[in-house]
């Protein structure tokens, strides 16, 4: 590999975590607006056009506090729980495919970090890591709501693996492949004669739900954020927690939701492609331009990701909590064998699709 | 192709041998239970290293499969022993081993 | 060249966190170093030419097995283990170190037969699709009985985790006074 070689590869996994680090100031906008919005207010509105600085204002006012540490906490743990949570919800985005290919000097770049071929195990492996940050946090800070709440994160994550793993087994079978990639070029081109866009979801419409629900639980959102239920355990695992330290498990936090949702982008909802539209033809009508084609399909990647983190918040502030017996019990008596019969059902379907 | 010289498949070799006399140690003089579960899980992941090294010398699939048996039943192993350990923790209010002598009489 | 000291540098890793396990006093170090330590072993098997391998390694013993042991040191408040004072003695552990040890030296002479000399070139092992149709074809019986495996230990977790709805035959979790008035 030469240095060119490398500076550009370099740069392009800068730029593609950049890209989704900037998921945490739009969504810290975004929900905050959402929120007025539902609920007849006008949310944050001065600091700038429609409040638009207020995100900046927010990330100014982190660096600017005073970041205490409690006399009572165990300090080593305390201090590496954010960090902890905060490299898996980085390392995790290396297996999103963004988009195709560049040219750049007569080389091939892939607009994804790496290719792998373990990609989904790969995602859901370091993405059950994230428990780690919660619970030392949750523990370190010796205080008995800290760990209430850490304790129901992890009860609740390992929980929810299971389903998310199944459902994310059924897309695996029905494309043939762990890779992420591979998965987003199958989903090229239309169904029934140009009825459907060749999808995922219409081919696992249960895996999909499965796999949604499962990840609203995973990254502890609204009806599944037992861990930070604010009425009953103060702010769960991160109470002790100030400027900083709490700024990096929010930003983990959404680069969580963002990485679920490039996720369910890429397995279900077509990745890059425009619906109806195939890679051809757009490359035809953009002349034939390789580095074009890369840019408008990481702007439509963009696009279904975001929407996705839209319907987030949209579903944060419209459903009420669970309580924690009924969390568990979605879990383990509903989603669980539903998820299994979605594997048992899509098994058996391919075997005669493929005796045909 | 990945080519390394034999050695280094000896050193790996001596990496499994060296954790699995650190889990048996561990095993055999740690007095906490749940330390001791975590010692056999060492001692379990030496003997993986060690199918995966009988894996790379013969270039058969066979000793990758039995890691996977392996992990599963560790797994398995691990929830059981804790629930146990939980148990007994509610019955004696301890996790040392040398306070468990209810089979003593 | 730099891949061979990869394998080095992993395999210290994992010895070193080894010896946190069994050395340090509080319960929660010790999961930390068995989670430092499972990493090691992972990036080993990722270094051979497993991918598959190291993923599975970190999915289960990472994800769920070392959070298990997290869960359950967090839960049981190790500050308050009752502390007998009696640790082993020199003797025992002397002993227990060097028997340790010669076993581990006769594994070796066991093990470590025949010529290993000259480069190994071999494939990258654990490719999936061969991996499955070995699985699924010759190892589908032990397959068959791991289920089966995990059936029991399901069910048995789940009597462990409920202990008082076995010990009276009441229903709906409903707890029957003994003729004493108490339960045992």
């Amino acid at each position: 590999m030469s240095a060119v070689e490398f500076s550009i590869n370099t740069l392009k996994i800068f730029l593609l975590w950049f890209s989704i680090v900037n998921v945490v100031p739009v969504m810290l906008w975004v929900e905050r607006r959402a929120a007025g919005l539902i609920q007849d207010r006008p949310g944050p509105n001065r600091v700038g056009p429609f409040g638009l600085f207020q995100a900046i204002a927010d990330v100014i006012k982190f660096f600017w506090k005073m970041d205490p540490v409690p006399k009572h906490v165990n300090r080593f743990l305390f201090l590496i729980a954010p960090i902890l949570s905060l490299i898996p919800a980085s390392l995790t985005l290396a297996a999103l495919p963004f988009a195709d290919k560049m040219v750049i000097w007569g080389r091939e770049y892939q607009l994804q970090v790496s290719d792998l071929h373990v990609g989904i195990l790969y995602m859901l492996a370091i993405g059950s890591l994230g428990a780690y940050g919660i619970l030392f946090g949750g523990w370190a800070s010796n205080n008995k709501y800290s760990l209430l709440g850490a304790l129901r994160a992890s009860a609740q994550m390992i929980s929810y693996e299971i389903p998310l793993g199944l459902a994310a087994c059924g897309a695996v079978l029905f494309f043939g492949t762990f890779s992420l990639r591979g998965m987003v070029f199958m989903q090229d081109g239309t169904l029934f004669g140009g009825l459907l866009p060749k999808w995922g979801i219409f081919f696992q419409p249960l895996g999909f739900l499965i796999f949604f629900i499962t990840s609203l639980a995973e990254t502890n959102r609204v009806p599944f954020d037992l861990p930070e239920t604010e009425g009953e355990l103060v702010a769960g695992f991160h109470t002790e927690y100030g400027s900083m330290k709490f700024a990096m498990f929010m930003m983990a936090e959404y680069m969580n939701l963002a990485t679920m949702s490039g996720l369910m982008t890429a397995m279900y909802f077509g990745g890059w492609h425009i619906p109806y539209v195939s890679d051809a033809t757009l490359l035809s009508w953009l002349g034939g331009s390789v580095n074009l084609l890369a840019i408008v399909q990481l702007g439509v990647f963009f696009f279904k990701l975001y929407t996705f983190l839209l319907i987030y918040v949209w579903i944060r502030w419209t459903l009420p909590r669970f309580r924690f017996d009924q969390l568990m019990r979605v879990a383990w008596k509903n989603l669980i064998p539903l998820s299994m019969i979605n594997l048992i059902v899509t098994a058996i379907l391919l075997y005669f699709w493929e005796m045909r | 192709m990945i080519s390394y010289e034999a050695s280094w498949l000896s050193w790996t070799h001596y990496t499994a041998i060296a954790l699995f006399g650190i889990g048996l140690v561990g095993f055999l003089l740690r007095r906490n239970a749940i330390v001791v579960l975590m010692c056999v899980e060492l001692m379990l992941n030496a003997v993986n290293l060690i199918f995966l090294e009988v894996a790379v010398r013969t270039q058969t699939h066979d000793g990758i499969l039995f890691i996977i048996f392996v992990v599963t039943v560790a797994a398995a192993e691990a929830a059981i022993g804790l629930a146990i350990l939980l148990n007994l923790y509610r019955k004696q209010g301890s996790l040392e081993l040398n306070l468990f002598r209810m089979l003593q009489g | 060249m730099s891949k061979e000291w990869l394998i080095c540098g992993a395999g210290i890793m994992t010895l070193a966190s080894a010896l946190m396990v069994v050395l340090s006093s509080n319960a929660i170090y010790s999961a930390i170093g068995l989670l430092i330590s499972l990493f090691g072993l992972s990036a080993l098997y990722l270094l051979w030419g497993s991918a598959f391998l190291s993923v599975i390694q970190v999915l289960i013993y990472a994800g769920a097995i070392v959070v298990l042991f997290v869960f359950v040191v967090m839960l049981l408040d190790m500050s308050r283990v009752v502390q007998t004072g009696k640790g082993p003695g020199w003797f025992t552990t002397l002993l227990v170190t060097g028997t340790g040890w010669i076993f581990s030296l006769f594994l070796l002479r066991a093990l470590n037969r025949g010529n290993f000399a000259g480069a190994i070139e071999h494939k990258a092992l654990g490719s999936i699709s061969v991996l499955s149709k070995i699985l699924f074809r010759e190892y589908l019986w032990p397959f068959e009985v791991l289920s089966v495996f995990l059936l029991a230990v399901v069910i048995s977790a789940y009597c462990l985790a409920r202990p008082e709805s076995l010990d009276n035959s009441g229903s709906d979790g409903v707890s029957i006074k003994g003729p004493k008035g108490g339960r045992s």
